[in-house]
């Protein structure tokens, strides 16, 4: 028997090991090989992006989720070779280190029809935003009877050991530390104030989740109580009919462009210019902005509808109101920032 | 005669594609990592030196964590030889049919993933979870305990998903012991006890030497298992070299920190072949 189960393991494993050999759908004509965002992105990439691009271009698309940067790691292992995908997605700081990174490159407008559409802001040099994200508070209403209005909430004595966060390894959980630098009057060039905060959340924390993906699964579990969380994720959760209600707080809600690229040494760098300007596409837009997706358009021919209108904008002037950061001085500060984070949340 | 020498020279042979496969995909990817620990500037600009050993060495806090990580090794490790021992001892005397019913049951961990055993452990340990749903409801406790992101519930999520590296060297082992050593020695007068740490227990060393560095260094390495029953609050090596090599993209620094890492695990897993060999010779003469 054992020597069965053995044998039939090695079996399993060497055909896995087969499959996972065979470039994917190495036989189908024409295949781009685009990197998502897991989760929620991958879902609304699969079922709206995937098929809209198949019908106007021919070609498949395989989507891999993958972390902002570990497609920067993964390009830069390959740098010199083919590309192991050809389109990026990534947020504006992994973005900036990605150029400087020399991985990603100058987008053509002339290749991109649907690139004038879009707010002169979102025209990026090395690739178009495809949404903004907005951050704020999530909680259960079920638990929370006060809704929350700031990030002060967090403090309150009553969410003792109810309180979650992420480490700086997510945007979501650096914005949230650069706005309570901002609140507290410092700068990205200074993040005392910040540190010295967080220092008295402590008592607060149920959970520093390590990374984003972990960090949804927190809500969904009655793991935490209330936290910051991406506007877009949290009415997703909602709408799957986990108790979750998501806030705007009154200091401003701390927002980052997402962005797509053509990466250098793409292998189908027609199609990956096709897929992205697809993403761009007022069909594509307006399709993502309804529930349960709730993507946020860049595309000008695209009015904010649903949550979008009633929660973060009307127009496109709200989103010039929201909070933005300096990603660049992020970038120089945010290897300190970790091993400060690292130090001060250890238990 | 001549001709079976020569076959048997020849036999080395055999061994050759999986060299040129360790070769090729693991002493080379070593070698690189090594060198580019060496790499002084992160943007890896060819200017060589110990800065990354320095910048970790002179970090307490880097320390601390090589130290915790090491310790929850330990921990673990002790806690699958606790239960693994006695499960082992079982399976090597029950009958045949029986005993293929329970290596099914310690392999099966093995069968799935480990981040899916990994969440299975969330829901088993939340503060909503089955564990402490049950711990309330019986009055044992009035609150939830804290296990998820402690480092108890990383022990125990450690000590269940690498079982089976534990158990299995150690059935092997003890199904070769010779049951005749253990009635000769009762039939001499020994107590069952007496039995078991004079004969059974030194016997079964080699197994328990395997099976701990096996267990050992998954446990300290499992990034998975430390990360989602962790937490960020809890930092262990490996996903301190995560933080660098992805988020950070300080490839010498995080190659430093794992080459710092792996000395130490060598360290211990050579004391531990070290204190095998001892045995074996007091053993064996």
């Amino acid at each position: 028997m054992f020597d069965i189960s053995r044998r039939s393991l090695l079996a399993g494993a060497a055909a896995a090991a087969g499959t996972s050999l065979l470039p994917s759908g190495a036989f189908a004509a024409e295949e781009l090989v685009a990197a998502t965002f897991g989760g929620t992105w991958a879902n609304v990439h699969k079922q709206i992006l995937a098929p809209y691009f198949t019908k106007k271009t021919g070609a498949t698309v395989a989507q891999s989720p993958m972390l902002a940067t570990a497609q920067i790691a993964k390009l830069t292992a390959a740098k010199g070779g083919p590309a192991p995908f050809d389109v990026a997605m990534l947020d504006e700081g992994p973005a900036l280190e990605a150029i400087d990174a020399g991985v990603i490159a100058k987008y053509d407008a002339s290749k991109s029809p649907n690139f004038a559409s879009l707010n002169k802001k979102f025209q990026g040099e090395y690739g178009p935003a495809i949404t903004m994200q907005a951050i704020g508070i999530a909680y259960n209403p079920k638990t929370v009877k006060a809704p929350p209005t700031s990030w002060a909430d967090l403090w309150k004595p009553e969410y003792k050991g109810r309180v979650g966060i992420t480490s700086l390894a997510s945007t979501l959980g650096l914005a949230f530390l650069l706005d309570i630098n901002r609140l507290e009057g410092g700068t990205e060039a200074s993040m005392e104030p910040a540190f010295k905060k967080l220092k008295t959340l402590l008592p607060n924390l149920a959970a520093v989740s390590a990374n984003f993906g972990a960090h949804g699964a927190l809500f969904q579990q009655g793991e935490v109580d209330i936290g910051v969380q991406n506007f877009k994720f949290a009415e997703e959760l909602k709408a799957k009919g986990v108790p979750i209600e998501f806030v705007r707080v009154s200091t401003g809600t701390p927002g980052w462009k997402t962005t797509m690229h053509v990466v250098n040494g793409a292998v189908k760098p027609d199609l990956a210019y096709a897929y992205i300007d697809s993403q761009l596409s007022a069909e594509v837009q307006s399709a993502m902005q309804k529930s349960p997706w709730n993507v946020i358009p860049t595309n000008s021919k695209v009015p904010y509808e649903g949550l979008v209108a009633s929660k973060i904008a009307k127009t496109p002037a709200d989103l010039d109101k929201m909070v933005f950061f300096d990603w660049q001085k992020v970038n120089k500060g945010r290897a300190d920032w970790t091993a400060q984070f690292n130090r001060e949340i250890r238990v | 005669m001549a001709g079976a020498m020569e076959k048997k020279s020849n036999e080395w042979r055999l061994a050759l594609p999986l060299t040129l496969f360790f070769v090729v995909f693991f002493v080379a990817p070593l070698f690189l990592l090594i060198g580019i620990s060496f790499q002084a500037e992160r943007r890896m600009t060819g200017a060589l030196g110990l800065n990354q050993y320095t910048a970790f060495l002179g970090d307490r806090l880097n320390l601390e964590v090589l130290g915790d990580t090491l310790l929850l090794g330990v921990k673990a490790t002790l806690l699958c030889l606790i239960f693994g021992y006695p499960l082992a001892w079982l399976i090597a005397r029950v009958s045949a049919r029986l005993q293929a019913l329970l290596i099914f049951l310690v392999i099966l961990p093995i069968v799935t993933s480990v981040v899916v055993r990994t969440f299975a452990w969330i829901v088993i340990l939340g503060r909503r979870g089955i564990f402490n749903d049950a711990i309330v409801a019986l009055g044992l406790s009035p609150t939830p305990l804290h296990l998820l992101f402690s480092e108890t519930g990383v022990v125990i999520v450690l000590t269940q998903v690498q079982m089976p590296l534990m158990v299995l060297p150690l059935v092997t082992v003890l199904q070769r012991i010779d049951p005749n050593l253990a009635s000769a020695s009762q039939a001499l007068g020994a107590s069952a006890w007496r039995t078991f740490f004079k004969i059974t227990l030194p016997l079964s060393m080699p197994g328990i030497i395997a099976g701990v560095i096996l267990t050992y260094t998954a446990c300290v390495t499992a990034f998975v298992t430390q990360s989602l029953i962790g937490g960020s609050r809890l930092l262990y090596m490996p996903m301190m070299i995560f933080q660098q090599a992805m988020d950070l993209q300080n490839w010498p620094f995080a190659a430093a920190v794992s080459v710092m890492f792996m000395i130490s695990v060598l360290v211990i897993v050579g004391l531990l072949v070290a204190l095998s060999r001892s045995r074996a010779a007091q053993l064996y003469g």
